[in-house]
């Protein structure tokens, strides 16, 4: 076993159960609700630097538009070949999105 | 980067897919079981989860590709057969499609002609190989690029002639 196993768990935990996920840990609500706290954990277990992924989201009525900073060494992972990860990743983020009734658009975003 | 096993890589598979159903709001039975010497399967099971399988099983195939993804990251490169399944969607899928080889499959040894499939993804094909692999004087050969690579269905060299005139090729 790695250690980088544990990344993709560190959201475990009390306080972070079903149904609480649209809060964040001093329990505001965050922009983009479902989407975003799927979009953040898609992103952070794909990151071998989960810690550098930024996501920034930009609400316009019923669309929220997410764009994805992520380090230099994970946008290839984070793509994947012929974008298959990146769709896959919009796939999942508009089925959360769905959830609250919002429409979203994930940006890759290479610095 | 240390080695594996498939039951680690089917436990990281597991991990991943229990940590996306929860920040999904979503309940549900996720549970590992090991499909064969180089193949574990992540079976997703509750009510309510035909979103996670979407149309034509678009978003259960996008849940596959970022589960097989995340434990390449485990990994540092490649990993064994890890397969994830939705409310046994995958399942009955590879149950058509078996039967539906099998049926390919009989035309080929009745009329001696090979017949292409339609492209598919590379479990599906998986799927066909497996099937065809079963049955005596038919083989499979996969000819094209992704993502339309597609499966020919053949006669095998040593096939019984249908209408027993040995190896002649008319």
């Amino acid at each position: 076993m790695t250690d980088a196993l544990d990344d993709a768990g560190n959201r475990a935990g009390p306080g972070n159960e079903v149904g609480d996920d649209v809060e964040d840990d001093l329990g505001n609500r965050v922009e983009g609700g479902t989407a975003r706290v799927v979009l953040s954990y898609l992103t952070r277990s794909l990151a071998n630097e989960p810690d550098a992924v930024v996501i920034e989201a930009d609400d316009s009525g019923r669309t929220t538009r997410f764009r994805i900073h992520v380090a230099p060494g994970d946008m290839g992972r984070m793509i994947g070949r012929r974008g298959r990860v990146a769709q896959a990743i919009r796939t999942l983020v508009r089925v959360a999105g769905s959830r609250d009734g919002v429409e979203t658009n994930v940006d890759f975003v290479d610095d | 980067m240390t080695e594996m096993s498939l039951e680690e890589q089917g436990q990281a598979a597991q991990t991943f897919v229990e940590g996306l159903l929860r920040e999904m709001g979503m309940d549900a039975t996720i549970s590992l079981r090991m499909v064969d010497d180089t193949t574990a399967e992540v079976a997703v099971d509750g009510e309510g989860l035909g979103v996670l399988v979407g149309p034509r099983g678009a978003t259960l195939s996008a849940l596959q590709e970022l589960t097989r993804t995340v434990v390449q990251k485990h990994t540092g490169g490649h990993s064994e057969r890890i397969l994830v399944d939705v409310a046994g969607y995958r399942a009955r899928r590879a149950e058509a499609l078996q039967r539906f080889t099998q049926q390919v499959a009989a035309e080929v040894l009745s009329s001696g002609t090979e017949r292409a499939l339609e492209p598919m993804s590379a479990a599906d094909r998986k799927v066909v190989h497996d099937a065809v692999n079963e049955i005596d004087g038919v083989v499979t050969r996969s000819e094209g690029e992704e993502p339309r690579r597609y499966i020919v269905l053949s006669p095998s060299a040593d096939a019984p002639q249908a209408d027993g005139s040995g190896a002649d090729e008319s």
